[in-house]
């Protein structure tokens, strides 16, 4: 009997031995693996691989159709367009000479293309080549989700109508030169040219099959599709006749497909990964604090908006003093703490970097809860809603956290919140319908910098639709519909500035949404990475990147041997 | 022999059409895929060219009828997420997850059935407690315990494995399935070493045992050729129902060690709405347990002369 228990403890010892064992040796959360690289002056180099990594999959590489991130960042290795954007936001030409000649009543625009440009097949670009990929992105038969950037086109209603066989707003002028026309002047038009939405493609390779189409690209970019196993990997290569000399720098990126962010990140820490950008909040708070981490991330506050959506067509939301209350109970800085600071508190209609936006706004949406309180007063419910409200949240932890925040600050004024957790397909179908959701956690990102991104499809009138409805608020308001009209086409930048500061104030006063925060952007790269800056237009861009070589070899050579604690070896062996 | 084989086609294509029925409809009655495809920012035009293209438009009842009419002839359709046809994509997929399960299988048995020997053979000491503790803490331990413990300790501290993913040519693939076929077979491993610890108990009893040592067999062989031998009948049985973790066992340790096989792709396929995929997953799997407990059954009757006869009779 005696044995039996001792041999019984043995066991149990031998059980326990092999965690702490584990746990003896290196911690994994250690610092880059060899960090002496040159700084980003040093001249670019050639060659290597380059490998990044998403969490979820490809739907195609189709220009014209895609809209989605993780498509959009293999379709700006692929393809270029006339017009770009640098670090700062601002437009510069791409496969323009020069930014266009503007007419002067601003309806027309006249691009001039660089004579040096092929397609990765090795045919040469022309204006005829715009025109024919314009009207194709803009042709029912395409169902493109980008038609709506373009509705000012002169003649577009006949070309979509069958009426007539090209847009009569698109003229080719010459081989290398081509006009847009308007119908009336609108000041987003060139940041449309710059989505890839209006991306030149060669016509004798985009026939009717759109799987093939979306599996093939080809385009003019600095990379071409070499490789795409669905849901494991893509591979760009080198496009040796990009028309910009010496680049692109890396011979092959490749993109990691369907990663998990735990995984990722040890990979990324294991040296498997040259860049991370999506992790769980453990992992950002350690990247985020990491001094050895320090010289090669970057936090940057994203140009999105969330909050909760208040639909404005069902009560208790009908009443604005309710929507104003929500506004004013909501606790971002207790919301941004308790997401390990991963946001920045917002409390208006627009984002901080957007024309429009005024950190001083008096209408602005800070806790204050005598506020709120006296707002649900002035609507009738001193004590607080009768019965419970239900707000609708994606499906996930992250959804759950954002839900039960609001539930913890709705109560305060005495409403009370039921979550109702949904997959994103019927969060998407029943969000979008009218007089279906109470109130909605949800979010809008950028498609291009400029305060109308954000209005026109979130709060105009026209978003308001029977099904798929963008503005799940369904807040329609006359005053605002004219004056977001009126500042689409407005040429004076300071007048156009002041419209959208008035929209600003009006929208956040009106409170169809709680506006809660914006994303903070964070991104981080091994120390041989070099070219790369978060760029909040196009997500993980990385057609500048190169590697400086030498100092990865060197990386790769401090490596740990295998089960060798870490503390015996070089750098404490940081892997 | 053949009326019980006919017998268990017969019901095995029952279960099947039950199965396709069932999920046909629970798959079709949860979103809709169209938006599930094309995400938030689709045109409503963009969503009516969809489902027209993918026949979403038209009653589920009609859709059915064409689905099932397919399915007689082979086809499982096409993926909504990329158009692919389904039977390509698993095909595709299938190798893979292949390798892990009949890896993890391997594991399985090596462990199982040598922890279950030795055990047996040196009952009531230490060796026989660690073995049937380890075997205990095994069967209570799911794969999402242990796989994120292993890729992070193993992998991923002590650098013995990659971390995570499928790896590049042939020899690579195997050194990546390690770790995810470890994981998956603790479980299986800690199952069969008890059962054949207790199988083997009761064979070293046995009549036939005390003969063979008797008439001087050497103590190897008496517990390999004799008493192991014998043991195997209910490990043969397990090993039918093991089938489907072959074929689609790992969606669990696929999702964490981001390998790429039918597991993951059904987990994608779900977010994705992708319901000709969900279907062909389903079937492949409901075929391979059909398929499992039937090679189960005739691997018994093979092996056990009194099933045979029974089954005879």
């Amino acid at each position: 009997m005696r044995s039996t228990r001792r041999s019984d403890a043995l066991a149990l010892l031998c059980a326990l031995a092999l965690p702490c064992a584990l746990a003896a040796c290196s911690d994994p959360r250690s610092g880059p693996r060899f960090a002496g690289a040159h700084g980003d002056d040093a001249a670019p180099q050639r060659g290597g691989t380059f490998v990044f990594h998403h969490e979820s999959d490809v739907r195609g590489f189709d220009p014209h159709v895609a809209f989605d991130e993780l498509s959009n960042m293999g379709i700006k290795l692929l393809f270029d367009g006339l017009l770009d954007y640098d670090h700062e936001l601002h437009l510069v030409p791409r496969l323009a000479t020069a930014l266009p000649e503007v007419s002067a009543d601003g309806r027309a625009f006249t691009f001039h293309l660089r004579h040096d440009v092929r397609f990765h097949h090795g045919r040469e670009l022309v204006a005829e080549d715009i025109r024919w990929s314009l009207e194709r992105m803009l042709s029912p038969a395409t169902a493109s989700p980008g038609v709506s950037y373009f509705a000012q086109l002169e003649g577009l209603d006949d070309y979509t109508a069958g009426r007539a066989p090209h847009v009569r707003g698109i003229e080719v002028l010459d081989r290398y030169t081509i006009r847009f026309s308007l119908r009336e002047p609108d000041q987003t038009f060139l940041n449309a040219i710059a989505m890839p939405f209006a991306a030149p493609v060669p016509r004798e390779r985009y026939g009717p099959d759109a799987v093939e189409i979306a599996r093939h690209p080809v385009g003019t970019g600095p990379y071409i599709l070499e490789d795409w196993e669905p849901g494991i990997r893509v591979t760009f290569r080198r496009n040796p006749r990009y028309w910009q000399p010496g680049k692109p720098y890396a011979d092959r990126l490749i993109y990691e497909l369907n990663l998990q962010r735990e995984t990722a990140f040890m990979r990324f820490l294991a040296g498997d990964l040259d860049h991370v950008h999506r992790m769980t909040p453990a992992d950002r708070l350690f990247l985020g604090q990491s001094a050895a981490w320090a010289s090669y991330r970057e936090l940057k506050p994203d140009a999105d908006l969330w909050g909760l959506e208040m639909n404005t067509e069902l009560p208790p939301f009908d009443n604005v003093h309710v929507r104003r209350a929500v506004g004013f109970v909501i606790d971002r800085e207790r919301w941004s703490l308790a997401r390990n600071r991963a946001l920045a508190p917002l409390g208006q209609a627009l984002p901080a970097g957007f024309a429009g936006h005024d950190p001083q706004l008096p209408e602005a949406q800070v806790r204050d809860l005598a506020r709120a309180k006296e707002e649900m007063r002035l609507a009738g419910h001193p004590d607080g809603l009768p019965e419970p409200v239900t707000l609708w949240i994606g499906e996930g932890p992250t959804g759950k956290a954002y839900g039960e925040l609001a539930q913890a600050n709705l109560a305060e004024i005495g409403i009370r919140v039921e979550l109702k957790p949904v997959s994103f397909p019927i969060y998407l179908r029943e969000t979008g319908r009218p007089r279906t959701a109470q109130m909605v956690f949800g979010g809008w990102s950028q498609d291009f910098p400029d305060p109308a991104t954000f209005f026109d499809p979130l709060f105009h009138s026209r978003a308001a639709t029977p099904t798929d409805s963008t503005n799940r608020s369904f807040f329609k308001n006359s005053t605002l519909d004219a004056l977001l009209n009126r500042a689409r086409s407005e040429r004076d930048a300071a007048r156009r500035t002041a419209m959208y500061r008035e929209a600003n104030a009006l929208v956040t006063r009106e409170a169809p949404w709680a506006f809660a925060f914006s994303n903070i952007r964070l991104e981080a790269w091994q120390p041989y990475v070099h070219g790369y800056r978060i760029h909040l237009v196009w997500s993980n861009c990385f057609r500048d990147v190169w590697l400086d070589l030498p100092r990865r070899r060197l990386a790769q050579r401090f490596a740990p041997r295998p089960g060798v604690p870490a503390a015996l070896l070089p750098f404490g062996g940081a892997r | 022999m053949i009326e019980l084989v006919l017998k268990r086609a017969a019901w095995a294509l029952v279960v099947l059409f039950l199965v396709v029925t069932g999920v046909f409809l629970l798959a079709n009655a949860v979103g809709d895929p169209a938006a599930a495809n094309l995400g938030p920012r689709a045109s409503a035009e963009q969503l009516r060219v969809y489902r027209h293209a993918h026949g979403l438009d038209r009653p589920l009842h009609e859709r059915y009828v064409r689905y099932l009419g397919a399915l007689a002839q082979g086809d499982l359709g096409r993926s909504l997420r990329d158009d692919q046809p389904v039977t390509a994509v698993i095909r595709q997929r299938l190798p893979r997850t292949a390798l892990l399960g009949s890896l993890a299988l391997f594991f399985e048995l090596c462990i199982g059935l040598g922890f279950g020997i030795f055990a047996a053979v040196r009952r009531n000491s230490w060796v026989d407690t660690s073995v049937m503790s380890a075997a205990f803490v095994g069967v209570c331990l799911p794969s999402f315990v242990t796989g994120p413990f292993f890729l992070r300790e193993v992998a991923f501290r002590l650098g013995w494995f990659p971390v995570g993913g499928y790896g590049r040519d042939a020899l690579d693939h195997l050194y990546h399935a390690v770790l995810p076929a470890l994981t998956l077979a603790i479980l299986g491993a800690a199952t069969y070493a008890r059962m054949m610890r207790s199988e083997m108990i009761e064979m070293l009893r046995a009549d036939f045992v005390r003969t063979a040592r008797a008439k001087g067999a050497s103590p190897v062989a008496v517990v390999l050729r004799h008493a192991a031998r014998n043991a195997l009948l209910p490990i043969v049985t397990m090993l039918g129902l093991s089938l489907p973790l072959v074929v689609t066992g790992a969606i669990i340790t696929e999702k964490i060690y981001d390998w790429p096989g039918i597991g993951r792709l059904a987990i994608e396929s779900i977010d994705a709405l992708d319901v000709p995929m969900i279907l062909g997953i389903v079937l492949l799997a409901s075929a391979t347990v059909q398929l499992g407990n039937f090679l189960a059954d005739l691997a018994v009757a093979a092996l056990d002369p009194r099933i045979r006869a029974g089954a005879s009779r």
